[in-house]
């Protein structure tokens, strides 16, 4: 809290615009209550007698109530049957690894220097990784604790099967879910994508019936866990009383990269093995037990900028070895997709005193002078909690700065990123557990989720907490939540 | 007229115009018409004729004497002709070390064939789609493919696009039913672009596993895009009209799920392998999802038919079985089958083989004039995977075959295993040839024996190769 004269100025602001604030978000209550008062005043003057022939020179009949009662009822039923079903979240199951598949920076880096000749890549990566903001107890599958690592098909899908049907089983045990009962089936996994589907993989273990709506998303990068959320809401809103199953997670195994290319031995040292599996539902008996209600998804895709499509690409290296190269303005570019994100999603979720400023401050950069800054609105007044994808520490940072949040609404990303690395599309959901152990998510809160990915695209879910959640929530961080949050260093000196 | 009376009606006026409007918006969003599509025709230096895939497989120095028997038998009995084509990579001689750049390659020319082809057929510019749905069944890049198409096109930002992979051959009818979901559920009417290819370039299998090597033989490169609308200002120039899509998965039973599979070999070797219960498997996908389109379907008449024969066979059956076991009377008498021909005018069936052909022509009881489309493209394009109903469809339409009013019933398979079908009904006489329009009068051709038959034909004479395989 500043203090001193040379703050008081700022301070002032702050209340000024606090009062703004209110004022504009209240404004319908603020009219409404003098105008109560002044009616309330006028009947008490009137008293009973004038009250009743003024109801009696209406001329009101029996039919005239009866007729006004059926309306106002036939109007409210129409409006709340027109409405979109809402899609409710009833509960979700990250999957948290065995202690076996854990990887200290110690292991990383032996590793590395036992499988690769080329000392300066050994010395890059150590560099990135003392830089990459992960904690050591991060995992990677047991296909790529070998040396050097054995990325068949086999081995990928012995991890889709272990990371999947963990989490399905969580889930299972969580909700009471029966297989029977579930209508729709997406998954989505970037990098891996075998004949049979992973989505027909999941229908033979769990013997889901033959009527199934499946399907399996690939290829979509880090934000097509939203995009599975998206396509998963659509097909609950044309088929009613249904249950779907959405499986987000990402295949470590066969992406382990072989070269020495510097772009593209950086997903090596941040991807680690996760998965999270979520049940939705738009059944009206879940409305009770369910977690959360998904509000809104906004999708932005600016695959058609070539430097964006570019930014996360999969080739080949001189020597022949498949690794996918970030480049060096994939922050820059994820600051962009993001401000597109924002221009659709502000107007639908920031209360209206935001969007006044906001509209105000464009107006007068276009009419009164080009010069003033556009306005960043404030959407901590939109959110009580903020998922960003744990990509990696710049990409946190970056969003801290764009949004201007503080480092309590960041403090699920980083700390997921800390403990589980970036478990790509199902990194949100690490966050939202991570918060939820915190018990810090209350009945009434909303909840931002926001993907970044390949394409390149930016993904946005807005959730609303329905029940508040207890501790302990049986999640992936309750044995270590005592912990956190850690002070997570700029350089880890290894 | 008083105050409140006249309150009360002006609201009742509302509530009812709101009601009708939102009624009257819902039936248009519902309806899903297919406006044009275009069927991928590669270069013709990637033309394969039998004896050149004898040449790559003689290449092929782990392969010894019984595993070149059975290939070439499976390509001289496979039904397919000497116009299929192959990519590029295996036919540079490059087959065992396919790059990555191969299969982008593969992937662009059929972009800027099929694509870029539908959308100037159309008149529709790229800015004005606002649904993509990809579907390539066995290469699945990052960014991924369909983030390629919006890139090469330049699409909107607010574009919804969706890639799928690895569900098989059948999987060019889940995008279409994804795209028909999604459209469902917008308030304004949706321009939906459904592309469906399959990737060869990486999947040239190399090994000498005989159950993976039959993807060799009958898997060729293809693909096809279309455009799905369910604007009613189209209706006029829409080819056809969605009706229903029925999607049935049997992956629960194991025999079924396991009957296609992407592995290694015994040698690491990746490849699909395709198992002996596969043909079991797809009837009882098709017996799934045919269980559950007849009723949608077919005119009550047929349905009553087949239910009253069916309870009478029940009904004289059963008191036989009390009489000696010797009565065979009835024995294996023919179960009542459903005509589906009182429903459906054209089958676009999918041409996984020879075989597969012959089992859907026997189960259905169709005749061989109902199954030419698919005998034909299987022998024109071979086994494009997914895409292959579309040059099934297009070859009807090459023919004239196709006039308003007709119903069309597009089925396939694939592995999980599944099989899915879509109902269409034609909105217009339909004269495009379309990928056909060079070569379509030389078909059907007088014989579809392989003319290398002369030459491979030996193979045919040797006895106990373990012909186990239908295709």
């Amino acid at each position: 809290m500043p203090t001193g004269g040379v703050f008081s100025g700022s301070v002032n602001l702050k209340y000024v615009k606090l009062g703004y604030q209110y004022l504009v978000n209240h404004f319908l209550t603020l009219l409404l209550v003098p105008v109560m008062a002044a009616t309330a005043l006028e009947l008490a003057r009137l008293g009973p007698g004038e009250l009743l022939s003024l109801w009696r020179s209406l001329e009101l009949d029996l039919v005239h109530i009866l007729c006004s009662a059926f309306l106002v009822v036939f109007v409210g039923t129409v409006y709340v049957m027109s409405r979109p079903r809402p899609v409710y979240l009833v509960d979700y199951a990250c999957y948290k690894p065995p202690a076996s598949c854990r990887v200290p920076f110690a292991t990383f880096m032996e590793h590395t220097r036992l499988i690769s000749d080329d000392d300066k890549s050994v010395r890059f990566q150590t560099r990135i990784l003392e830089r990459s903001g992960l904690g050591e107890d991060t995992y990677l599958p047991p296909a790529n604790h070998y040396i050097p690592p054995n990325p068949s098909m086999e081995a990928s899908r012995a991890e889709a099967q272990l990371v999947i049907f963990s989490a399905i089983d969580d889930l299972v045990r969580r909700t009471g879910l029966k297989p029977k009962d579930i209508d729709i089936l997406v998954v989505n996994c970037s990098l891996f994508s075998p004949t049979p589907s992973l989505s027909a993989m999941i229908i033979n273990k769990y013997k889901l019936r033959s009527n199934i709506r499946s399907f399996n998303l690939s290829g979509m990068g880090c934000s097509a866990g939203l995009i599975s959320i998206d396509l998963a809401r659509d097909m609950l809103q044309v088929h009613p009383n249904s249950n779907a199953l959405v499986v987000s997670t990402e295949i470590i195994t066969p992406n382990f990269y072989q070269g020495s290319r510097r772009d593209m031995l950086l997903p090596n040292c941040l991807f680690r093995m996760g998965a999270a599996a979520i049940l939705l539902s738009n059944r009206r008996r879940e409305a009770r037990r369910a977690k959360y209600r998904l509000v809104h998804v906004v999708r932005t895709h600016k695959g058609a900028d070539d430097r964006a499509y570019r930014c996360v690409y999969q080739e080949e290296d001189d020597q022949g070895f498949s690794g996918i190269s970030l480049s060096k303005e994939l922050m820059a570019i994820a600051g962009d997709a993001l401000k597109s994100n924002i221009t659709t999603i502000g107007p639908l979720v920031l209360p209206m005193s935001e969007q006044l400023l906001f509209f105000f401050r464009l107006v007068g950069r276009k009419l009164i002078n080009k010069t003033w800054k556009p306005y960043i609105p404030d959407f901590k007044l939109a959110f009580e909690h903020f998922c960003i994808h744990a990509g990696g520490r710049a990409v946190i940072d970056e969003l801290q700065k764009n949004l201007q949040l503080s480092s309590r609404h960041v403090e699920a990303s980083r700390m997921t990123l800390h403990r589980f690395g970036n478990t790509s599309s199902s990194s949100l959901w690490y966050e939202l557990a991570y918060i939820e152990a915190k018990g810090r998510m209350r009945r009434g809160d909303r909840v931002w989720q926001i993907g970044f990915g390949s394409g390149f695209k930016c993904n946005s879910a807005v959730w609303k907490c329905l029940r508040s959640i207890k501790t302990p929530t049986n999640g992936p961080w309750d044995d270590c939540i005592h912990r956190y949050p850690v002070d997570v260093p700029e350089v880890v000196k290894l | 007229m008083e105050l409140l009376p006249l309150l009360t009606v002006l609201l009742l006026a509302h509530a009812v115009v709101y009601l009708a409007w939102q009624a009257v918006s819902r039936r248009r969003r519902a309806c899903c018409y297919l406006l044009d599509y275009a069927c991928h025709k590669p270069s013709d230096d990637r033309k394969v004729t039998t004896e050149m895939a004898g040449d790559v497989i003689e290449r092929n120095k782990r392969l010894g004497l019984s595993e070149y028997r059975f290939l070439l038998k499976v390509i001289v009995n496979s039904g397919i002709g000497e116009h299929t084509y192959c990519p590029r990579n295996v036919l540079q001689g490059r087959e065992e070390s396919p790059t990555h750049d191969d299969a982008l390659e593969e992937m662009d020319n059929f972009f800027a064939d099929a694509v870029a082809g539908v959308l100037a057929k159309t008149g529709v510019r790229a800015r004005d789609v606002d649904l993509v749905v990809l579907n390539v069944g066995s290469f699945s890049p990052a960014p991924s493919l369909v983030s390629r198409l919006v890139h090469r096109f330049g699409m909107r930002e607010d574009v919804m696009a969706y890639n799928l992979s690895g569900m098989g051959c059948s999987a060019g009818l889940i995008a279409v039913d994804l795209a028909r979901n999604v459209m469902l559920t917008r308030p304004r009417t949706t321009m939906a672009l459904v592309v469906t290819s399959e990737s060869c370039a990486p999947n040239w299998y190399v090994g000498t596993d005989k159950s993976m090597m039959l993807g060799n033989c009958l898997f060729r490169c293809g693909g096809a895009a279309a455009l799905l609308t369910n604007d009613p200002a189209f209706r006029g120039r829409a080819k056809m009209e969605l009706r229903c899509l029925v999607r049935a998965n049997i992956g629960a039973h194991d025999d079924a799920h396991a009957a296609a599979v992407h592995r290694e070999d015994a040698d690491g070797r990746l490849g699909v392998s395709l198992s002996k219960a596969l043909p079991k498997a797809a009837v009882r996908a098709f017996t799934e999802n045919l269980q559950r389109l007849a009723p949608r379907i077919l005119p009550a008449r047929e349905l009553a038919r087949f239910a009253s024969r069916l309870l009478l066979r029940k009904l004289l059956l059963a008191p036989r079985k009390h009489t000696a076991a010797g009565n065979k009377a009835e024995g294996p008498a023919s179960s009542p089958k459903i005509d589906f021909k009182t429903g459906v005018d054209h089958f676009c069936l999918h041409p996984g083989g020879t075989a597969v052909i012959e089992a859907v022509r026997k189960s259905l009881g169709l005749t061989a004039h109902d199954v030419e489309p698919a005998r034909m493209t299987l022998h024109r394009w071979g086994n494009t995977s997914a895409s292959s109903l579309w040059y099934v469809l297009s070859y009807m339409e090459a023919k004239r075959r196709l006039k308003r009013g007709d119903r069309v019933l597009m089925a396939t398979f694939g592995s999980g295993f599944k099989c899915n079908s879509c109902y269409w009904e034609v909105t217009r006489d339909l004269a495009d040839a379309g990928a056909w329009e060079d070569c379509i009068d030389k078909y059907p051709p007088e014989t579809l024996v392989n003319p290398y038959m002369d030459k491979f034909g030996w193979v045919n004479d040797v006895q106990g190769q373990g012909s186990g395989f239908l295709f």
